[in-house]
């Protein structure tokens, strides 16, 4: 694989895969923190 | 089924029902086959671009509006743009239903081939373009199709939180499974590398090519499920405490990470299979339509798996289930949009789904026995969603982009608050994208076919998407203020 690939792969897969992970994470730590106010 | 107004349980339950929808068919036949017409990595870049300037945008908008409104399509843009434009929640909700009449079908075949897997006519049939042609050409589809109804029905007779968020727990992660078992042997296939590298290469020059970023907004468009009601719907059954833009992030991005993992299936199965002539395939020969892909192409492929017959069927097998687990999640959305819709206008839930339920299967009979009226009916619906999600803007923009954005998306139960950059996208961006949507298809139809653009009654003709559209938005328009009425009465006696 070239670098341009390499590169675009990164890319894509860190938004894409890495945005996903991201914003399942937030929405998991506010979640609990969302239950742990309620309580 | 209680008659009384459900709530998704939990937060994980509500996200797992709306990626069911997100995650439909378009992501796993669709997607790989547009990226290689598309050229590869060149067209990943535009297709990031527009998940967050259309898809996650509406799909904040109808999770707003439904949590807000707690209506269908035609209640919940009543309330939003006013009464005199409750028309065009009903558009907005008949767009979907029309979808669900075909989706059914291709629901069905799915469930056919699965069968085909199992019992091993797949690996064993040499030429699978006669067994497409034998199977459509008969009553089959007609059989199949009853049984997807009848699927989705029973999930929707169960009712939101027995039906809808049980199911959906079920199949989405299940769904996630199979793509992962598909993608470890797709990835150690030989020659999977060069796939892989074919995904991800770039032809910088091509992203000054507008077709490139007209197709990635199209297929945004299409395989997030924004736009069509469908989430504004189940965004009914969220309790007040639930977020909305977090939850629309995570619904969009998962939705995307799907299709890349379909797109990483196709092209290392392909290229470990077929190698580099496979992708002339997805690009201009069988595999260029989605159903040539999805039941003759990659069955093609299945028969020269390594291992043999049974690991063939097995690969075979848990492909048509993946791909039916997401028709099934997405087809059973579709059914409740309308069953609110008829719920809201008086009609019991159990009477509602049982009209829902006939009307589905009668209305997929001609798509079932004609392929020629699937394509037309996917055709005019399948571009009547981008006017779907300018009608849902557009109430967005006449309740006011900045209340809106201030009040309800960042109002009670909000985890991240959305600054004022959605005021311009939601009333200029996505307007701005769905006029030059609607140009640029209406526009690509008439060179397609100089001649006979304008009939109204060919199969994929600018014509015949005027003309059925007419004809819907004239009865809306007329029946307005009946439809209006009718849905806003009871739904005022509910709340």
């Amino acid at each position: 694989m070239d670098t341009a690939t390499v590169i675009t792969m990164i890319f894509v897969l860190g938004i894409v895969w890495g945005g996903c992970f991201y914003v399942v994470s937030l929405a998991m730590r506010r979640e609990r923190r969302k239950i742990a106010n309620e309580k | 089924m209680s008659s009384r107004q459900e709530f998704f349980t939990s937060r994980w339950g509500m996200i797992l029902a709306v990626i069911g929808i997100a995650v439909g068919t378009g992501n796993i036949w669709r997607f790989p086959r547009i990226v290689a017409q598309n050229d590869g990595g060149s067209f990943l870049i535009p297709w990031i671009i527009f998940l967050f300037i259309w898809s996650i945008p509406l799909i904040i908008a109808e999770i707003a509006i439904g949590k807000k409104t707690r209506k269908g399509t035609i209640g919940a843009l009543s309330e939003m743009a006013g009464e005199k434009f409750g028309w065009m929640g009903a558009f907005v909700g008949f767009v979907a239903t029309a979808i669900m009449f075909y989706y059914a079908v291709v629901a069905g075949w799915c469930i056919n081939y699965l069968y085909s897997s199992f019992s091993g006519t797949i690996v064993t049939t040499a030429d699978h373009v006669a067994l497409w042609d034998s199977f459509t050409a008969g009553y089959q589809p007609l059989f199949f199709h009853a049984i997807a109804m009848l699927i989705g029905v029973y999930i929707i007779y169960r009712g939101v939180v027995d039906g809808i968020e049980r199911w959906n727990r079920i199949l989405i992660p299940s769904l996630l499974v199979m793509l992962l078992i598909l993608a470890v042997r797709a990835l150690t296939l030989d020659g999977a590398m060069e796939g892989i590298a074919y995904l991800f290469t770039p032809n910088l020059e091509r992203l000054f090519d507008h077709r490139i970023w007209l197709q990635a907004l199209t297929q945004n468009a299409w395989d997030t499920g924004a736009g069509w009601g469908l989430i504004l719907t189940y965004a009914i059954y969220l309790r007040k405490r639930e977020d909305i833009a977090l939850n629309a992030a995570v619904t969009g991005l998962s939705n995307n990470s799907v299709s890349l993992l379909a797109a990483i299936i196709v092209f290392a199965t392909i290229f470990g299979i077929a190698g580099a002539a496979g992708v002339e395939e997805l690009e201009i020969g069988t595999g260029s339509t989605n159903i040539g892909m999805a039941f003759i192409f990659l069955p093609q492929l299945f028969t020269q798996m390594p291992g043999g017959p049974l690991v063939q069927s097995f690969f075979s097998s848990i492909f048509f289930l993946s791909l039916s687990v997401a028709a099934i999640s997405s087809l059973i959305s579709m059914i409740e949009l309308a069953v609110r819709v008829f719920m809201d206008m008086g009609l019991m839930r159990r009477n509602a789904i049982l009209i829902v339920g006939s009307l589905g299967f009668l209305f997929g009979i001609p798509s079932a026995l004609s392929l020629t009226v699937f394509y037309n009916q996917d055709w005019v619906w399948g571009v009547g969603l981008m006017i779907s999600g300018g009608f849902i803007s557009f109430s967005v923009i006449k309740f006011g982009a900045d209340k809106f954005r201030r009040e309800v998306v960042n109002g009670e139960g909000s985890d991240v608050q959305i600054g004022k950059w959605y005021n311009y996208v939601i009333s200029l961006l996505i307007p701005l994208q769905v006029i030059v949507l609607i140009v640029w298809w209406l526009y690509s139809s008439t060179q397609w076919d100089p001649e006979g653009w304008w009939n109204p009654f060919g199969a994929e003709t600018l014509g015949t998407c005027l003309f059925q559209w007419g004809i819907i938005l004239a009865l809306f328009i007329g029946f307005n203020k009946v439809i209006v009425r009718r849905t806003m009465k009871h739904t005022a006696k509910r709340t």
